[in-house]
């Protein structure tokens, strides 16, 4: 008795998930150009930069604020290739992600002997000078950005059509989710983890734990590289506005409202941001104010976030099911 | 002296000192550990225990003095290149992999001691060592825990985890830091009884209050206190040292010899 109620909710969990993903699969067939592209591809994109943020919170116990600088570093690098050097799009973004996890080698280097707040503080600090180095310098439009940057042929123009630009966000999604799920399980994962919960412990035991932290935020760099890609492509510009300290803190309140514990919560988080973002105009012009409201709500029902809310709410559940048939 | 074999010296200490501003830590210390012996050492709380340590395992680095392990000058070698020399050691407060299970947990150290933990893929030794890590729970008794997450493990088992964590690097000399802290007279009782059944090869040093698990265990004592070596010897010696009494149980009022010197 007891088992077919918890069986079947997990069925009824099962088959919303099914319906969920079926949804998110069709969304440019479903919905409007407008939805598809503002909503679908933009949540798609900022969920991927969030994802950076959780990997390296949730895997290596780093948060850090350099992600959105990274991401720029990478859609500058993409944009300049293409439109300056009329280098093809593909190429652009290869050595766009090469670059972008160069330099966070070189900021993961500096940054990697220190944690908690400090790590956090450094890396605040590389975002400040990567932001000041793309306004500042003439090569790459200083306060202009560069504009008219196309995408490559395959995923169309993103405003007239956005199936081609939806789906390959939703690609690169779904291999960024199973990379780190991968990720956690290989020999370099647990190192990551071991850091996380206890590095004295690590460097005892034989591990190079600022080694393990450099490698941890290059590939931290590598998918906020490919949101950096995706992003340059889907707005066809890049400007200073897009990295500045804003930005920062709106891609660190994604992964906060999404869950800095789980993976999934970057995308969720980035769909509740980008459709506040987008509808609050109609009703209010506080759309910070609104924002904040409700990272506090998040933040003060669950430390998960959204992702977090999921989690214990399917937990509640179980339990009542089991216990009421007892 | 000079004349024993550079192996049979497991540990050789001299002059170790070190000082934290104002506060001579550990001051001026000669420690000579045969291969295979059993060291325990002993002090009150502040005594430098911990600091010995940390000094010998490379955490901290001395002010002074020279710490050679099997015959090899290693008084300078970071802490994470000591696995590689056959040193490991657990610590007073559990350091532990809260979120990772008991079986991640000693395999983790079972990749820290074989290295290649860089690689991002799958090892083809992968069985090997989480076969490794089963031996090694199984020795200190945790096989029927293996899928347990270990933040929710009891105290006495976190400890037994501990010493897993050190058994994992094919010790050549484990440390252990008051292994039995905390720890309920029946669990005492099978960590004296894992410690007794390690290999005679291995070198054992162990920080330990509690004088039955220590006196059980050790050949030798070694006696701390305010940061010096004041005694050493055989547990019978150490039993009988009436300084080593006044140290730990204190001395009646007014008797004429002061055990320690206070400024």
């Amino acid at each position: 008795m007891k088992l077919t109620r918890v069986s079947s909710w997990l069925l009824v969990k099962r088959v919303a998930i099914a319906g969920i993903l079926v949804v998110v699969l069709l969304v440019p067939q479903l919905f409007s150009t407008f939805f598809a592209s503002s909503i679908g591809v933009q949540s798609l994109v900022l969920g991927i930069a969030a994802a950076s943020i959780i990997f390296l919170n949730a895997v290596v116990g780093m948060v850090s604020l350099a992600q959105t600088a990274l991401y720029g570093v990478a859609a500058y690098t993409t944009a300049k290739l293409a439109v300056d050097l009329g280098v093809d799009p593909w190429l652009a973004a290869l050595v766009a992600v090469g670059v972008t996890v160069v330099v966070a080698l070189l900021f993961g280097a500096v940054a990697s002997r220190s944690e908690g707040i400090y790590f956090l503080m450094i890396t605040l600090a590389s975002a400040v000078i990567t932001y000041y180095f793309f306004s500042q310098v003439t090569a790459f439009g200083s306060h202009e950005g560069i504009n008219g940057v196309t995408p490559p042929a395959l995923l169309g123009k993103p405003f007239v059509d956005p199936t081609g630009m939806y789906y390959g966000a939703l690609i690169s999604s779904v291999l960024i989710y199973l990379l780190v799920r991968y990720l956690r399980r290989t020999p370099f994962g647990y190192a990551l983890q071991g850091v996380r919960d206890e590095s004295i412990r690590m460097r005892a035991l034989g591990f190079n734990v600022p080694l393990l932290r450099t490698a941890a935020f290059a590939v931290g760099a590598f998918i906020a590289a490919i949101g950096g890609v995706l992003l340059v492509w889907y707005n066809s510009s890049i400007s200073p506005g897009t990295i500045d300290l804003t930005r920062t803190i709106d891609l660190l309140t994604i992964a906060v409202i999404g869950g800095l514990g789980r993976l999934e919560g970057a995308w969720l988080g980035a769909l509740l941001f980008t459709v506040i973002q987008t509808y609050s105009p109609r009703y209010t012009d506080r759309f910070e104010t609104l924002i904040g409201l409700v990272f506090l709500a998040v933040v003060l029902t669950s430390p998960g976030g959204i992702a977090g809310i999921a989690g214990s709410l399917d937990r509640w559940v179980q339990r009542r099911l089991a216990g009421r048939t007892a | 002296m000079a004349a024993s074999p550079p192996d049979a010296r497991a540990l050789r200490v001299r002059g170790l000192s070190c000082r934290f501003g104002g506060v001579k830590a550990v001051s001026n210390v000669d420690l000579d550990v045969a291969g295979g012996e059993r060291r325990a050492i002993l002090g009150p709380n502040g005594a430098g225990k911990t600091t010995l340590f940390n000094l010998l395992f490379g955490e901290i680095f001395p002010s002074a003095g020279q710490v050679e392990v099997f015959g090899q000058d290693v008084t300078l070698i970071p802490a994470r290149k000591r696995i590689k020399l056959g040193l490991t050691r657990t610590y007073q407060t559990s350091r532990l992999f809260p979120l990772l299970s008991v079986a991640e947990n000693i395999y983790v150290a079972v990749l820290g001691a074989e290295g290649g933990h860089l690689r991002p893929l799958r090892l083809h030794r992968d069985d090997e060592f989480r076969a490794r890590a089963q031996g090694i729970a199984s020795r200190v008794g945790l096989s029927d825990r293996l899928d347990i997450v270990v933040g929710s493990l009891s105290h006495g088992e976190q400890r037994q985890l501990e010493v897993a964590l050190a058994l994992a690097g094919k010790p050549r000399i484990m440390m252990l830091d008051e292994p039995a802290a905390g720890l309920s007279p029946a669990e005492r009782g099978s960590l004296t009884d894992l410690l007794l059944s390690l290999d005679p090869a291995v070198t054992l040093l162990v920080v330990e209050h509690d004088m039955d698990v220590a006196l059980r265990v050790a050949q030798r004592v070694t006696v701390m206190h305010e940061g010096r070596v004041v005694a050493e010897g055989t547990p019978a010696e150490i039993r009988g040292n009436q300084l080593v009494h006044d140290l730990y149980l204190g001395r009646p009022r007014g008797s004429a010899e002061e055990p320690h010197a206070r400024r």
